[in-house]
Order: structure tokens, then C-alpha cells, then sequence
């Protein structure tokens, strides 16, 4: 069982809530505390992220998700050290018990790619499209490990037998434009495995793929996790995918993790209303023909502003008063299940 | 005068006329569209203009839409469903083929003509924002199509935009004088709906209207098409790779592969039932969002990639992707053909047939069959 | 399961963070690179126009045999005098003039024949594009010098000839720009929206396309007018432009040119002019290009 951690911030944690310490979590390769990224923009300070704190085990795979503007890919790149100059970071994120917050641009080159690698939404830009696919393959390597040309050239084949790429000779002179969508994603798995880093993050990996394309990139990415013990990061939208791959989620609104617990759990009975509406709002594949799906109105709010309160208060169903004054501190309620709700719902499933 | 003088009825109370007339049109009502043997091809030119090859993006398709039906197209990246759509507007023309709307054919019509009969067919397109012009305010955009067919005065035209953007849920006061680029992804899709409606149109072709929205904001845009169906009795020709949004809004499903058609029928028996060992694959590859079920097997998400358009696979185009492809599939082509009630389906070894293809029997076939009834478990969960 | 009809009126979430976070790198820099070049033309501008209007400048075709060769900050001729007595100073402000004219003349030569040429080859496309850029890719094949020197000498020296001379280079110019940006624009959704609208085709270019390709366009003329100016003067220094007495940064160039181990001011002067004004265009077209986000 994951063993996830997050402090809110508001209560100083009775009951329930775990107290704070330091590489608390055994087996954890990666673990974020407290996390917060503030942006400062010409138009004001935007809190993107605000004190979030999970942990990543060998081998397991954790969902993070979340609509745009959530920060849950600001926290994929503030993980990899990929935040603009204007972004100040504070919190804890630690790679095997080191702290990654604040090193240096030469000690982060040497993390990205060897400890911690990612794989971004978009495969054509993830590519170089002037160079030939193998290259950029061998670049990735030889960046970390000093080895000959041919060594370089026999590893990539190897990586590109590994992300299944049939004809994997044929393939290394290729462009990437050469490729389809689904085989630019296994070049760019590839690179972020050269190096045999040990947390991927599949920031919406497949969310510009095709169903067919997501399900085999999909079955890659565990089949590869199984294999190299690798931990997942999976950074996503989609409430399926995470359900349908994952084992832990993390459910992000408004720059806060508002709901945590293994799939199984979450699926079988969500508590918070902002996770129930983001599963009532896809259409499922059983669903009737012309059916209205139940939806939240309103928009996440602004995140230049810190407000008293749940930020889910102005959308939710079941709002009350002390849901606007106050904001609910994520804390764990039963084994394993952590919610930031003051009326969660109970019993609640999906659908 | 324009529509709007001529009907008070729809132009002053659109809401609540059409209240009044939610009644949903019988799916079998007369027949809006009639695409026959459409083509569309491309021909690609290297360096110097020389022939580089042909594109064929859609070839041989043929399907009806009813009044007040809405038709779901489904295919993965390349399959010509938005070249479909886009030749079914005219824009280009399809090489071959009728297109039949209303009882006219669009192929070959003169500008003035095409003009008159494209005022009842309209579109939404993909990206919210680049099918706006990013130069304009809201309110001229939906007010374009007015101008263009030079409907009532100039203040009868406003009062309709406000009541257009009232209708799809926006504010005219206060969005009327923004540009796109001030508004969400969801306010933008909201706008180009409005101005598709702009002209009580009969036909929305709607090309993955809501793929680049957040899945609360889908949801929203969805229901709005859902409530503009109902309440203006609209036909849809819905566009989608996602098959469980296809199946929200549609009445009947057709399937696409590589240019052609592998399926067409009604949403509940495709989607329990599938005939087309495509349409099987696509259905299994759905990720569900209940863990608690058995995780999907493996082995029957397809393998391989999509074949090059330019030099498409002899026979059946799926072939080299099919688990039950057999030499038979190889040099003839499966033509759509009827198979049970109001189902067409090109395949030579439809999944319904129960025989596996007497060619081949490998342990394959049996992984498909095995997937199919996964799918009528799932429907059964309702 | 019905729905509230709150719900349906309810609008999208906001902006994406990141879009909004996006660093203004070096804005002020970036805002540098536009105000100096600005102010500068705008001071040029005001001199070479307003000036002489307000002040009494002596004429610049006009010298006085008694004052030749004045050296620079002699009183009443800052600049001093050349070898006729011409005031320096009044032949550059009235050669500035020309050069200005010149360019914005060639300038909106182009960008109204050379950008409706683009946008219609762009937008019809087909035989009608292939026929129109093949014309064009014939006056691009020359050298612009050569071409335009031989359209100057044989129309002869006159300002409105070096106008026309100039213009059979920048006409093809723009006419590249313009289709090159009309064609990303073409199968953009809202352009086929427009269309199915009914929206006539001189309309959709005017309205739709027009607006969509200006910020190019502008940059684009503002580079091309830099690069007029120095051809401008170039035809002058030959002979082929603007004839003798007239006062030019070319000509003055050109008859400076005998003296130049003599008196080198009076080819550094007229030079400096010609060189700052073509760099500050120069600046102004790409921090706009910049600010704007034109490729």
C-alpha cells in the first residue's frame, strides 16, 4: 500500500492526520512535502501550487489528476526542475532522500534524464524533427554515460526493442516525421528511459493518441514498469485512465490535493463532490444515447487571490456555511483514504 | 425579408418556442442527407510539382441521416472523418460522389446555389480557437452569417446575436464585445455554436467539437448540444475518436477505418454487439473507469499501426491489424452489407457469425470472441 | 436525469496557469528595442517634415560661392557647407524627405498591389497561385539591383521613375509575404466558418484575411523600407535616381564622393543618415516582429 502523506495546512492535524517528519515514508524513491510553486506574473502572484505532498514507490503507479490549471503538471515540472525563472518553489521534494529544491542547473542535468525522467504530452515536440530518431536516442544516452559510438548505437536498439518498435535498424536512420503519433510516443519513452531512470513521469502521455494507440502505449508503460521496477508518475485529465491503470490517485483542484486514495477505494466510494463530478462528467460507454450528464457549473477560481474557504465551495453541490469560511485540511479518515472535504459524500460511487 | 420578419415565432422567443416544440423527431423521418459514394482524394506533389502519390482519404462512403437523427462518426487519427465532413460542406468538393441534401445534390453546384443550400447545413469545428478569427469581437462573429445572407435589418440582426448568445449560455453584455482570446476554451466552442445556429440550420456537422475541453467544461458543451436537440430539432453528423462521447449524443453509429466504412447501426446494438472486429478493437481499448471490473486482457488491444493512406492495403483495409483476417480479405473487398435490423457491416467474417473463418482457427479469434462478451457485461451495469 | 439550467449557463474554467505564468522575459528590453528606434525616426521625421516649416532653413539648391566648404558647426550652417555652398544641413533634411517618400511610396506600392497579388494566388490556389508565383518568381530571379537599374534607365531619372523602379522590387517582395501568410491562414477553421457563412470572397479577404496577415505585412514593409532607402540611394550614387540638383543622401553621396580624401565629412555626414535611419526601420520591424510573435 502507497503510503501517501499530505498536510493541510489550515489545522495542525488532530486525529487522524499523520504527523509531519522528515523521509517518513519507507521504500518511497520519491516524495514531495509541502510542495507550493508561486508564479509572479505583470498581472499579480498566481499560486499555482499550494503545499501539496505525495509520495512515489518503486514499481507503482500514481495517478495525479486534474483539469487544466489544476498544477498538476506545474508539479511534474517543478519534480523535474523545468519551472520558468519566475517561479518560486518552496516545500520538499526529495529523489531517495536528497533534496532536489534548489541545486544547481549542473546537479539538476545530472538528475533529469538518470534519476527522474518525463515523458510530455506532445511527441512532436517532444522531438527534434532535423534528427534522425536513433540519434537523438544516442544523444540522451551518452549525455549521462560516456560510451562509444557503436556501444551507443547497440543500447538504442536495445531501447527501441524494448518500447516495441518493429525493424528497430530500419527505424534508427528514420525521422521523426516519418513516424506515426504512436511510434513518435515510443521514441520519446525511449529517451526518457535511456538512462534507466527511476520515476517516470508521463505528463497526459497519451491524451493526443488515439484510443487504440492509448491503450498500447498504455500496456507499454506497465509492461516497462513491471520489467525495470520503475515508479510512474502519471500526470492526467482522464478520470478512466487513471482508474483503468493506476493503482494510487491523487486528485488535484485548485493548486490542493483534495482527494487521495488507492484506485480501488476511490472508485468503490468517492467522497469529495469535486471527484464525483469530475467522474459523473464523462460519458461512460454505457451510457444511454441523449442523456444530460450531471454537471457543476461555474470554473475553478482564481488563483491569484488566497481565500478562506473550500475552493470547491462556489461550485459545489453540497456546499454549507463552514465550507466558505474555512478550508478543509486533507487529512486521512479511514486506512489509506485521505479527502479534504467537511461534508464528504457518503457512500457515494460511481454511478 | 428575412427569416426573422417572416417568423416571429422562432426569431423573437427562441427559447421558449422551441420549449413548446421539444418533441424529438421520429429517427426514421425523411432523409436529410444522402451521402453516396463519396471520394475525396489528394494528390500530393514533391519538390517541382511533380505527381508524388494519391491521398485517398475517404473512399466509398455511403450513409442517410434523418431529420432530427444524429449520426456519430467514430475512427482514430486519419481515418477521413473530418475529410468526410469537410467534403459533405463542399469545402473542397469530394472528387466522386453525391451529396445529397434536402434532396439536392452539393456536388457540382453553382456558387449562388450551394450559397442558398449551405444556409440550412453548418458547421463546428475542432479547435474553439482558431475557428474564430481572432480579429473579431464575439458579437460580429455570430453575427456573420446574418450579414452574409443579409438577414432583417441591422437591429433586428443585433437583437438576434443577443439572443443566440443568451441561448448557448454566454452573457451578450457581457461577452458580446470580447475577443476570442479573452474567453475559455468551453466560451469559445459556445460562441462558434452560436454562430452555426445563427441561420436555423437543419444539419450541424459537428467535427470533435468538444476533444480539446477540459472534461467538466465537455460536459457543459455537451448538455448544450443535447438541449439545442431537443429544443430546435436539430440533426447532428457528430465527428469523435472518443466512442463513449458518440454514444452520449448519437442516435446511430458509423465506424471508419482507413477511408471507408466497416460499420453503421444503431448506438446500442454496435456498442453491445459489435460486428466489425474494428469496431470490437476500438470498444476494448476504452480504458473504464471502474478498477473494480476485470482489467481489460491485453491481448485484445490491436496491434500495429495505421497503414499509409497513399497505399492502402489490398481487400479489407483493416487486414493487416485484424484478428481474423484471412486470405479471403485479402483480395476482395468487403462490401457493406446488411446484417440484422438496420445494421450494415463490411466484413467477410462479421464477429456476430459465431463461425470463426474456416481458413484459420488460431487461439486469436478466441481473444476477440472472449472481448465481445466483456462489452454486453459492462452494458448490462447500466 | 435532468439538469439545472444554472449548469448549462455555467461558463468554462479560467485561462490555462501556464499561459498566464509565462515569464515576460526582458520586457523592458524588449520595449527598448522599439521605443529607441522610434524616437529616433520620429525626431528624423519631425525634422525632415515639420522643421522647415517652422524654421527658416536656407534652400538646399541655392549656394552661396562665398562660403564654401565650411567646416562642421560654422554659424548658420551646422554642418557646415560643400563645395557649391550648399548648406549641409538643409540637403540632408530635404534629402531625408526624399528618402521617406521614396520609401513609403515603394512601401505601399507593395503592400497594396504585392499583398492583394499574394493573398489571391494564396487563396484561390490551384492553376491560378502556380501561374501568379511563377510571374513573380521571375522578377525575384534577378538580382534586385541589376533589375532595378535597368527599369530606372530606361524610364530615366525622376523621383516618380526611382518610385516605379523601386516597386518592381518590392511589389514581388510582399506578394511572397502576403501568400505565405495567407496560406497558413487559408484552411484555418474560421476561414472555412466564414465561407460556409456565406461570407463573399473579396469580403473574407478584406475582413478576414486583411487583418490576420497585418501585423506581417507591417513588419515586413518596415524592413523593406529600410532596405529602399539604401537602394534609393544607391540609384543616386549611380545617376539612374533622382537628377543632380535635387538634394539626396545618394546624391550628396555621389558628389561628395570626389572630395572624400578632402573633405570626408561630406561623405560621412549624408552616410551616417542613410545609416541610422535604415538600422532604426530595421529595429522597429523586428521588435514589432517580436512583440507581435510573427514568424
Amino acid at each position: 500500500m502507497p503510503r501517501l502523506r499530505e498536510r493541510g495546512r489550515a489545522a495542525p492535524a488532530p486525529g487522524g492526520s499523520e504527523p509531519s517528519a522528515v523521509g517518513m515514508t519507507p521504500g518511497a524513491v520519491l516524495e514531495v512535502e509541502d510542495l507550493r510553486v508561486t508564479f509572479r506574473t505583470r498581472l499579480g502572484t498566481v499560486y499555482a501550487v499550494q503545499g501539496i505532498s505525495f509520495a512515489v514507490e518503486p514499481g507503482r503507479t500514481l495517478a495525479v489528476i486534474g483539469e487544466s490549471g489544476s498544477g498538476k503538471t506545474v508539479s511534474a515540472r517543478a519534480i523535474m526542475g523545468l519551472l520558468p525563472r519566475s517561479a518560486d518553489v518552496s516545500g520538499s521534494i526529495r529523489f531517495k532522500g536528497e533534496q532536489v529544491v534548489g541545486r544547481s542547473n549542473n546537479e539538476m542535468r545530472d538528475y533529469r534524464g538518470r534519476n527522474v525522467a518525463m515523458v510530455f504530452q506532445n511527441p512532436e515536440r517532444s522531438l527534434n524533427p532535423t534528427m534522425r530518431v536513433g540519434y537523438q536516442i544516442a544523444e540522451a544516452i551518452t549525455t549521462h554515460e560516456p560510451m562509444d559510438r557503436r556501444q551507443a548505437r547497440e543500447r538504442t536498439i536495445e531501447l527501441l526493442k524494448m518500447v516495441r518498435i518493429p525493424a528497430p535498424e530500419q527505424r534508427f536512420h528514420e525521422y521523426p516525421h516519418q513516424l506515426s503519433g504512436g511510434m513518435r510516443q515510443r521514441v520519446v519513452i525511449a529517451i526518457a528511459l535511456a538512462c534507466g531512470p527511476e520515476v517516470l513521469i508521463a505528463d497526459e502521455a497519451t491524451t493526443a493518441l488515439d484510443v487504440t494507440t492509448q491503450a498500447q502505449i498504455m500496456d507499454l508503460l506497465l509492461d516497462l514498469q513491471r520489467e525495470t521496477g520503475t515508479a510512474l508518475l502519471m500526470i492526467s485529465h482522464d478520470m478512466s485512465l487513471a482508474a483503468a491503470y493506476s493503482e494510487d490517485v491523487v486528485v488535484m483542484y485548485a493548486g490542493k490535493i483534495v482527494e487521495r486514495a488507492s484506485a480501488r477505494d476511490l472508485f468503490a466510494g468517492v467522497r469529495m463532490p469535486y471527484t464525483q463530478a469530475l467522474l459523473d462528467a464523462i460519458p461512460r460507454i454505457d451510457t444511454e444515447p441523449h442523456v444530460l450528464l450531471p454537471v457543476v457549473g461555474g470554473r475553478p477560481p482564481d488563483q491569484s487571490v488566497l481565500r478562506d474557504g473550500c475552493p470547491f465551495a462556489p461550485r459545489c453541490p453540497d456546499v454549507q456555511q463552514d465550507c466558505r469560511d474555512h478550508a478543509p485540511p486533507l487529512r486521512q479518515h479511514e486506512p489509506d483514504r485521505w479527502w479534504a472535504c467537511w461534508h464528504p459524500i457518503q457512500g457515494g460511487a460511481a454511478r | 425579408m428575412g427569416v426573422l420578419a417572416s417568423d416571429p415565432g422562432r426569431g423573437g422567443t427562441v427559447t421558449a418556442a422551441a420549449n413548446g416544440a421539444a418533441a424529438e423527431a421520429p429517427p426514421d423521418g425523411d432523409v436529410l442527407l444522402d451521402v453516396r459514394h463519396l471520394v475525396q482524394e489528394f494528390v500530393l506533389r514533391d519538390y517541382g510539382g511533380a505527381k508524388g502519390g494519391v491521398l485517398q482519404a475517404v473512399s466509398d462512403v455511403s450513409f442517410e441521416l434523418h431529420v432530427g437523427e444524429t449520426l456519430g462518426i467514430v475512427g482514430e487519427t486519419g481515418s477521413g472523418k473530418s475529410t468526410l465532413a469537410r467534403s459533405v460542406i463542399q469545402a473542397p468538393p469530394p472528387k466522386h460522389g453525391q451529396v445529397i441534401f434536402q434532396g439536392r445534390d452539393l456536388v457540382g453546384l453553382p456558387r449562388t446555389a450551394l450559397k442558398a443550400a449551405r444556409r440550412n447545413l453548418q458547421m463546428v469545428f475542432q479547435d474553439p480557437f482558431t475557428s474564430l478569427d481572432p480579429t473579431w469581437p464575439v458579437s460580429r462573429i455570430v453575427e456573420e452569417p446574418l450579414t452574409a445572407y443579409a438577414v432583417g435589418t441591422r437591429q433586428e440582426r443585433r437583437q438576434r446575436v443577443r439572443e443566440l448568445l443568451d441561448l448557448v449560455g454566454l452573457d451578450p453584455a457581457r461577452h458580446g464585445a470580447r475577443h476570442p482570446r479573452e474567453l475559455s476554451g468551453g466560451q469559445c466552442q459556445r460562441v462558434a455554436v452560436a454562430r452555426a445556429l445563427a441561420l436555423e440550420p437543419k444539419l450541424i456537422l459537428c467535427d470533435e467539437p468538444v476533444s480539446s475541453l477540459d472534461v467538466l467544461v465537455q460536459a457543459q458543451v455537451l448538455n448544450l448540444f443535447e438541449k439545442l436537440r431537443s429544443e430546435l430539432s436539430l440533426s447532428y453528423l457528430f465527428i469523435a475518436h472518443d466512442l463513449t462521447l458518440v454514444r452520449q449524443v448519437s442516435d446511430r453509429v458509423a465506424v471508419m477505418y482507413l477511408g471507408k466504412l466497416c460499420e453503421i447501426g444503431p448506438v446500442r446494438a454496435i456498442y453491445s454487439e459489435p460486428l466489425h472486429p474494428y469496431t470490437l478493437a476500438l470498444l476494448t481499448s476504452v480504458p473504464d473507469p471502474d478498477p473494480a471490473r476485470a482489467k481489460r486482457d491485453p491481448a485484445s488491444v490491436i496491434k500495429g499501426e495505421l497503414p499509409s493512406p497513399l497505399d492502402p492495403p489490398s481487400g479489407c483495409r483493416f487486414r493487416t491489424r485484424c484478428p481474423r483476417a484471412a486470405d479471403r480479405c485479402v483480395v476482395e473487398v468487403p462490401e457493406l452489407r446488411a446484417l440484422g435490423a438496420g445494421r450494415l457491416v463490411a466484413c467477410h467474417y462479421p464477429l456476430a457469425d459465431g463461425s470463426p473463418p474456416a481458413e484459420r482457427g488460431e487461439p486469436h479469434i478466441a481473444a476477440s470472441s472472449a472481448g465481445t462478451s466483456q462489452v454486453p457485461a459492462a452494458e448490462a451495469d447500466i | 436525469m435532468s439538469v439545472p439550467a444554472a449548469d448549462l449557463l455555467a461558463s468554462a474554467p479560467a485561462q490555462d496557469l501556464r499561459a498566464g505564468a509565462a515569464p515576460r522575459a526582458r520586457g523592458w528590453l524588449r520595449n527598448l528595442e522599439i521605443a529607441v528606434p522610434g524616437t529616433v525616426l520620429v525626431v528624423l521625421l519631425f525634422f525632415c517634415f515639420i522643421w522647415p516649416l517652422v524654421y527658416h532653413v536656407p534652400d538646399p539648391t541655392v549656394g552661396n560661392l562665398f562660403q564654401v566648404n565650411l567646416p562642421l558647426w560654422s554659424p548658420g550652417h551646422i554642418l557646415g557647407t560643400d563645395t557649391v555652398g550648399y548648406d549641409i544641413m538643409s540637403r540632408i533634411l530635404y534629402g531625408g524627405r526624399v528618402s521617406f517618400e521614396v520609401a513609403a511610396a515603394v512601401q505601399l506600392i507593395g503592400l497594396v498591389f504585392g499583398g492583394l497579388f499574394g493573398m489571391v494566388a494564396a487563396y484561390r490556389g490551384g492553376w491560378t497561385e502556380a501561374v501568379m508565383m511563377r510571374i513573380l518568381d521571375v522578377f525575384i530571379a534577378f538580382p534586385s539591383l541589376v533589375l532595378v537599374l535597368a527599369i530606372a534607365d530606361s524610364l530615366g531619372p525622376s523621383e516618380t521613375h526611382v518610385i516605379w523602379a523601386l516597386s518592381a522590387f518590392s511589389i514581388p517582395a510582399f506578394a511572397r509575404v502576403s501568400r505565405a501568410a495567407t496560406l497558413r491562414l487559408r484552411d484555418q477553421p474560421f476561414v472555412v466558418a466564414a465561407r460556409l457563412a456565406g461570407t463573399k470572397t473579396w469580403r473574407i479577404m478584406l475582413r478576414h484575411l486583411t487583418p490576420n496577415i497585418a501585423p506581417q505585412m507591417l513588419t515586413f514593409s518596415l524592413l523593406g523600407a529600410s532596405l529602399t532607402i539604401i537602394l534609393e540611394g544607391a540609384l543616386d550614387f549611380l545617376g539612374y535616381g533622382i537628377p543632380a540638383p535635387t538634394a539626396t543622401w545618394g546624391n550628396m553621396i555621389a558628389t561628395g564622393e570626389s572630395f572624400i580624401s578632402v573633405y570626408p565629412r561630406l561623405v560621412i555626414v549624408p552616410s551616417i543618415f542613410l545609416l541610422v535611419t535604415s538600422i532604426c526601420l530595421n529595429m522597429m520591424g523586428d521588435g514589432l516582429r517580436a512583440r507581435w510573435g510573427v514568424r
